[in-house]
C-alpha cells in the first residue's frame, strides 16, 4: 500500500537480557501507522501478604516461538489492520519493577492495536509455554499458574 | 515397535523428574495417558502433578486421556506443566 512500509512483521525475542519499551516501540513503527499500542507486564514485589524479590521465568522456546506465531496469525485474522506485531519476554531472573513482558502493536488507528494488545496478552497467557517461579523474601518459592490456562487447577474446562 | 523419543521436563516436572531432558524408548503407538504413564514409572515422584499437566508431542499440546499419539524416532515429547508466562 505505502512504498515506506515494510512488509507486516511478526517479530519475537526471548532474552535473558533486561527489557525496553523503546527498543519494542521502534521494532514497530512504521509511516502509515498512527497507533503503537503497547502491553509491559513488570514484577509485582507482593502476593498474598508475602514479599516477592524475584521472578525466574523458563521456557519451552521453539514451542513458545511457534505458538506466539499462531497468536499473532489470530490477531491479523480478527484486527486486519494490524500492521506490525512484537512480543519481548525475558527469561531467567527479573528482579521486582522490571519488566518481564512487552507486547507492542502498530495499526493506522488506535482502537484496533489497543484490543489487538489485549488480547495478545490473554492469550500468551493461556497458551505460550512459559514458566515463572515466584520467589519471596523468605526464600521458599512457588511455580505460578495463570487462570488463563486451561489445565491449570487440576480440573481441565 | 518400540521408538526412541526426547523427553523435556519443564518447571515444578523439571523438579520433581529431577532432570531437564532425557531419551527414553516407548511404544510407537500409544495413548497420551500411556505416554504419560511411562515418564511417571520412571520418576514415581511426577504422580504429584499428574492432575495438573499436559503433553505437548512435537509442539503441540495433548491431554493426558484416550487420545492416540503416533511417534517417530527422534520426536519431541514436553511435559507441560499450567502455564505462567507473561
Amino acid at each position: 500500500m505505502n512504498d515506506g512500509d515494510r512488509d507486516a512483521q511478526d517479530l519475537i525475542k526471548l532474552t535473558y537480557d533486561k527489557l525496553s519499551a523503546d527498543a519494542a516501540s521502534d521494532t514497530v513503527l512504521c509511516p502509515s501507522c498512527g497507533a503503537v499500542s503497547m502491553f509491559i507486564g513488570t514484577t509485582r514485589n507482593n502476593f498474598e501478604g508475602k514479599k516477592v524479590v524475584q521472578l525466574e521465568y523458563e521456557a519451552y522456546i521453539p514451542m513458545a516461538e511457534s505458538q506466539l506465531k499462531k497468536i499473532f496469525c489470530d490477531i491479523r485474522e480478527r484486527w486486519s489492520t494490524v500492521r506490525h506485531i512484537c512480543v519481548h519476554h525475558r527469561l531467567g531472573v527479573v528482579p521486582v519493577t522490571e519488566a518481564s513482558v512487552i507486547v507492542a502493536i502498530s495499526s493506522p488507528h488506535r482502537v484496533q492495536s489497543l484490543e489487538a494488545v489485549a488480547y495478545c496478552i490473554d492469550a500468551l497467557k493461556a497458551s505460550v509455554p512459559i514458566w515463572k517461579k515466584e520467589v519471596y523474601e523468605t526464600e521458599d518459592s512457588t511455580w505460578k499458574e495463570n487462570k488463563e490456562c486451561l489445565w491449570a487447577g487440576g480440573t481441565l474446562k | 515397535m518400540n521408538t526412541e523419543v526426547l523427553v523435556l521436563y519443564f518447571a515444578k516436572s523439571a523438579e520433581l523428574a529431577g532432570l531437564k531432558s532425557e531419551t527414553i524408548s516407548v511404544p510407537e503407538e500409544l495413548t497420551s495417558q500411556q505416554l504419560w504413564q511411562e515418564l511417571e514409572n520412571r520418576h514415581p515422584r511426577l504422580s504429584a502433578v499428574r492432575e495438573q499437566v499436559v503433553l505437548a508431542v512435537r509442539q503441540e499440546y495433548v491431554v493426558l486421556g484416550n487420545q492416540r499419539v503416533s511417534l517417530r524416532a527422534g520426536d519431541e515429547v514436553a511435559v507441560i506443566p499450567p502455564l505462567s508466562g507473561g
